[in-house]
């Protein structure tokens, strides 16, 4: 389905790299009119960032953009000239919400910050998300994903666990679930909270708040025990055999894990284990957790002899959970599952030509939201000034010869 | 706040998540919804699992139930069922989780009752498909996702994300699209049948990854090749240790990193002005990487990573310190943002909102125990 759910709903959307735009991108996808404000002289870092179509770069082929701004229109605009910035103004008089991540005091510079936007919008949802929040000792720190995982205690917790030096995610954790998605959430109730009242509010959003919240029961653990909480990595701190074990194959992997005493039985007669089925000192947690090294041990015989698919395969009949450790290409070429629920997506484009995208993680009404790509750099820069602000074909002409559409 | 709109003000939510989904409905709970957890005679699972016995378990308990509130109710009865039918008449959304009290036979039987409503499914896998019944863990849902390849030591197993991630990915997707859908519905007046999975959830905040993928034919890999600027690292520092992001390509970050070691001419000055360290394929090599670590563990060694981060602030470095979780409660810049809500015994500081917003509409209140809230509804 193309959901209309939100038709009606404008953004001037002044988001850019990655937590932002993945957060209006929720509300493109659902039919509000998302207006992406850009500009050459500022580009956004992932329009400049890869992978590109066929590892060429250009402005409008980085698959990481694309990924962000599903549905969106983009307005190429320079907003540090006067008169762009009296066009986003307009734009702004016309949207129910205006949205940007950008540090403390970029707002204040441009002359878009919640009080002068509220003079020409009075209900106006006012999304900033800055890392640290836009005032106090830390608030200038400069930040991306990774900064605000290690200010979090993510990164500290993040590791294999054994007292060892944190390692901290993979990836920039934080912009891709907890920040866009708290926001995403915080302006979809402003929009119920605008519908009941009338009014619009400031959402203030610190990606280091946010992200908290993401580990807000090992931050309340703390709290209460005045104990730093252990982080065990793979394994369980309750339970045993619960890790990630070697598979068959290069770089093959299954993570299996015991949390009850039911599965333990499971696990131990799927691996042909009878001899530890029967101890009675394994039977319950405490014990398999005394025992974790051994158990380890016999798991990690058994998946040496299987493929990582078809030892989580084995398992999961079992009733053990089990699953291989999906790559990104397993995931795309393999899975089994996101296959048959219809989890992929090819959406064409001019410059990528057909690319890959995930749906939206949900099927509604039993079928998928469908994705409409990406904007080109400033596509629609000529429709939205004539037909929403209605400015003649002359006008425009003029504001781009002076570079103010660049 | 009594008589303040809230932004879920109305609106009543029939919850039976257990684990997946808790942080879902909590959100709606903290903003005005009336969160039902609808449990059996014997409580819903996370009543047995999350409990002090267990490392963690209590606080888990309290973090994801917050602000809810909790009705006994045997779903096997005709008495009990009868009683949730009424309720569900009346109710904007039912969330339910696999594994619950609530199974997939009965989303036809609430939207028969309330054709209105939101109707969201939560499970491991989603509905349908070879694994729609298969056992899961957090663990196994990391792996399935895809998020656990990505992090780890290369030569060493996959890794997880600590604080049960899998639970907080799934559920912030499913209280967005749950939002969306309620919109929709009190607008139209039509309701909507969600069926949320959380693998497909964390495959969906791989980052680049699935792209890398599609269009460069690269597999991002935990070991970080190809991905990850030779800055982007962990280093010991006297206290503790720093996080560093110094690619030439953001802002000042690593021209200013450089000024500062020739300022004090510190030794790791010299190495770090070849030009290689200005060229951005050299940098994204695992060799790059091995040979940045002990020029800049050297210089970070004899800094506390208060030292570092004052100077990070003055001179624009992209680095922070890597906290421990008791060090977050004492968060300078938290503290001044009062972000921690004293709540329960002791007035122990519990996370605050995740937004704050301009209207008091957000507020927390301590789980209920089992029932509390049978006598009033």
């Amino acid at each position: 389905m193309k959901p209309d759910f939100l038709r009606g709903i404008r953004f001037t959307d002044l988001t850019w790299a990655g937590a932002g735009p993945f957060g209006t991108k929720v509300f493109s996808d659902f039919g509000a009119e998302v207006l992406k404000i850009e500009s050459m002289s500022r580009p956004d870092p992932v329009r400049r960032g890869g992978p590109f179509r066929d590892g060429v770069a250009g402005t409008n082929r980085s698959g990481y953009f694309a990924s962000r701004n599903t549905g969106k229109k983009s307005i190429s605009l320079d907003l540090k000239n006067p008169d762009g910035h009296a066009i986003a103004l307009k734009l702004i008089e016309q949207s129910d919400v205006v949205s940007n991540n950008f540090g403390p005091g970029a707002m204040e510079r441009l002359g878009l910050t919640y009080d002068e936007v509220r003079a020409v919008k009075p209900d106006i949802i006012y999304l900033s998300m800055p890392m640290y929040g836009e005032a106090g000792p830390l608030s200038t720190l400069l930040g991306v994903g990774m900064t605000i995982a290690a200010v979090t205690g993510m990164m500290w917790m993040t590791g294999y666990g054994n007292g060892e030096k944190p390692l901290g995610p993979g990836t920039h954790y934080p912009d891709h679930a907890a920040n866009p998605y708290h926001a995403a959430f915080a302006v979809l109730a402003a929009l119920r909270h605008r519908r009941h009242t009338g009014k619009g509010m400031k959402i203030d959003l610190s990606q280091v708040e946010s992200t908290a919240n993401f580990m807000g029961a090992s931050i309340l653990e703390a709290s209460q025990t005045n104990a730093e909480p252990e982080h065990p990595g793979n394994r369980s701190r309750s339970d045993a055999p619960h890790n990630v074990f070697r598979c068959a194959g290069e770089d093959a992997w299954c993570a299996v894990t015991v949390e009850t005493d039911g599965e333990w039985l499971a696990l131990a007669a799927a691996i042909g284990r009878q001899d530890l089925a029967a101890r009675p000192d394994l039977r319950q947690s405490a014990g398999r957790l005394a025992a974790r090294d051994e158990l380890e041990v016999a798991v990690t015989g058994w998946c040496a002899h299987h493929s990582a698919t078809n030892a989580a395969g084995l398992l999961q009949t079992a009733g053990v959970p089990a699953a291989r450790v999906a790559s990104s290409r397993d995931l795309v070429e393999e899975d089994p599952q996101l296959a048959a629920r219809g989890y992929w997506q090819h959406v064409d484009h001019p410059e990528m030509g057909p690319a890959l995208f995930t749906s939206p993680p949900f099927r509604i009404d039993g079928e998928r939201v469908e994705l409409a790509r990406p904007p080109l750099f400033g596509e629609h820069t000529e429709e939205v000034l004539s037909g929403l602000l209605g400015m003649s074909r002359d006008e425009i002409a003029m504001l781009a010869e002076r570079k103010i559409l660049a | 706040m009594t008589d303040q709109f809230r932004p879920y003000s109305g609106i009543r939510i029939l919850d039976t998540t257990h684990d997946l989904g808790r942080y879902a409905t909590r959100l709606f709970a903290d903003l005005g919804a009336e969160v039902i957890r609808i449990e059996p005679p014997g409580g819903l699972p996370d009543r047995a699992r999350d409990t002090a016995a267990k490392p963690g378990g209590a606080e888990a308990f309290a973090f994801f139930n917050a602000s809810k509130q909790s009705l006994v109710l045997d779903l096997t009865g005709n008495e009990g069922r009868a009683r949730l039918a009424d309720l569900a008449r009346e109710a904007q959304i039912v969330v339910m989780e696999r594994g619950g009290p609530l199974v997939e036979a009965d989303i036809a039987w609430l939207r028969g009752l309330n054709p209105t409503s939101i109707i969201a499914f939560i499970s491991p896998y989603g509905l349908g498909g070879p694994l729609e019944a298969a056992p899961a863990s957090d663990l196994t849902l990391q792996a399935a996702g895809g998020i656990a390849w990505m992090t780890g030591r290369g030569d060493e197993p996959p890794l997880r994300l600590p604080g049960g991630q899998s639970a907080m990915i799934t559920s912030v997707y499913a209280g967005a699209a749950i939002a969306v859908s309620l919109f929709d519905a009190e607008t139209h007046g039509k309701g909507h049948i969600l069926d949320i999975s959380a693998q497909e959830a964390i495959a969906h905040s791989l980052q680049n990854a699935i792209q890398v993928w599609d269009l460069e034919r690269r597999v991002s890999h935990r070991a970080g090749e190809g991905t990850r600027d030779a800055s982007e690292n962990i280093y010991p520092c006297l206290d503790g240790h720093v996080f560093l992001a110094s690619p030439p390509t953001t802002g000042v970050s690593w021209k200013s990193l450089l000024a500062w070691m020739r300022e004090l001419n510190h030794p790791s000055a010299v190495p770090f002005s070849d030009e290689k360290w200005l060229s951005r394929p050299y940098r994204s090599t695992p060799a790059a990487r091995a040979e940045f670590q002990p020029i800049f563990e050297a210089f970070a060694k004899d800094f506390t990573r208060k030292e570092l981060v004052d100077n990070a602030l003055k001179r624009r470095i992209v680095m922070a310190p890597v906290a421990r979780v008791r060090d977050v409660l004492d968060d300078e810049q938290l503290v001044w943002r009062d972000y921690f809500v004293p709540m329960g015994e002791g007035g122990a500081r519990f996370p605050g909102a995740p937004y704050r917003l301009s209207e008091p509409v957000w507020a927390v209140t301590p789980a209920p125990a089992l029932g509390q809230h049978n006598s009033k509804l």
